[in-house]
């Protein structure tokens, strides 16, 4: 029985872990995903003592190989390869990885920081507007003229009533 | 020379003809009842100036036709203020001040100086039971209106702008000039 190894990966992100491994040819149709861990499977069928959230099962490695498993750790996925399948994915392709997804985990931050300054901007314009809104209706019910300017991001509300 | 101010807003147009920047000093020995401003009452430091950093603010705000003084009681720094009117006119702006002082208590040196740098005074005590809804400038019915100089007129009142609200990009809302009570309460 040949060993298995724990290398650990700072992945914490399974969406981005998963895009990684897609780019490295393992896509949806080869990985399972298990919200409680499973056990790894060896190359004779036997059932191996570490388990993992995200597998890769054997049949898509190679004749000889043992599941690859991710297990998700409070410090992030850590990967169980075993001594076998280290020659074609040890540190080399591991790297691979880590670099697919270090690369989709800044797209998506991006993203989710875009998104989150889109939404902290609608909210401010909405609640602007509506400030703008009250301020004009309630003037023009009471009969001002009103003038409005910029002062940068201001918004200047000028209230007249004529007195002659 | 130094000032304590309370605030400064850049550009307003009601507080007093045409676009103006305007001070709100702190400190203010009359507290009358019913003041918009009593947070400007406490003679503490709040925001000390020197007078020629204040002028060189004014200075270059554009497309303003003067400065208000307002508070507060101005003629409480009447001294540091005759400073900043006198520099500001010799600049081509003109000087409003709103004070709770009549006219004929405003005696001492310091207080004349700062008249003379005055080309529009509104003056007198706030009177709660006065108050007055819709009179330029004005809060309660017994406040006065000299024009100092020849620069403004009765002609000036015609067109005064009773309000204005500054809505700022976090949707927060500043309030200057006159507003109705009822503007603020949402009473119609």
């Amino acid at each position: 029985m040949s060993a298995y190894l724990r290398l650990m990966t700072p992945m914490i992100d399974r969406e981005c872990l998963l895009a990684a491994l897609a780019d490295l040819g393992f896509d949806g149709t080869k990985v399972e995903i298990h919200e409680a861990p499973v056990a790894l499977v060896g190359y004779q069928g036997d059932g191996r003592a570490q388990t993992a959230n995200v597998v890769i099962r054997r049949q898509h490695l190679g004749a000889a190989s043992n599941d690859i498993g991710f297990l998700a750790t409070p410090t992030g996925y850590q990967a169980i390869v075993s001594d076998y399948d280290r020659a074609r994915f040890g540190d080399g392709w591991l790297a691979q990885l880590v670099a697919r997804y270090e690369a989709h985990r800044q797209v998506k931050q991006e993203r989710l920081a875009a998104e989150e300054r889109r939404r902290a901007e609608e909210e401010r314009r909405r609640l602007v507007e509506a400030q703008r809104q009250a301020v004009y209706e309630r003037a023009k019910k009471m009969g001002y003229r009103v003038t409005e300017t910029r002062e940068g991001e201001t918004v200047r509300l000028v209230l007249v009533k004529r007195t002659y | 020379m130094r000032l304590n101010l309370a605030r400064t807003l850049p550009r307003s147009a009601a507080n007093g003809p045409g676009e103006r920047f305007v001070v709100w000093v702190q400190g203010c020995p009359l507290g009358c009842r019913g003041c918009w401003n009593p947070d400007t009452w406490a003679f503490r430091r709040r925001e000390v100036t020197e007078v020629a950093d204040l002028v060189a603010r004014i200075r270059a705000t554009p497309g303003i036709e003067g400065v208000t003084f307002t508070g507060g009681e101005p003629f409480a720094q009447a001294r540091a203020l005759a400073e900043v009117g006198r520099a500001v006119r010799a600049a081509g702006l003109s000087v409003f001040v709103f004070s709770g002082y009549e006219l004929a208590e405003l005696a001492t040196e310091a207080h004349r100086a700062l008249l003379a740098a005055t080309d529009v005074l509104v003056a007198g005590r706030y009177v709660e039971s006065d108050r007055a809804e819709g009179l330029p400038w004005r809060g309660s019915s017994n406040q006065r209106v000299h024009f100092l100089t020849a620069r403004y007129g009765p002609a000036a009142l015609d067109d005064a702008a009773e309000v204005e609200f500054h809505i700022d990009p976090d949707g927060s809302l500043t309030v200057t000039g006159f507003p109705r009570s009822s503007l603020l309460l949402g009473e119609h």
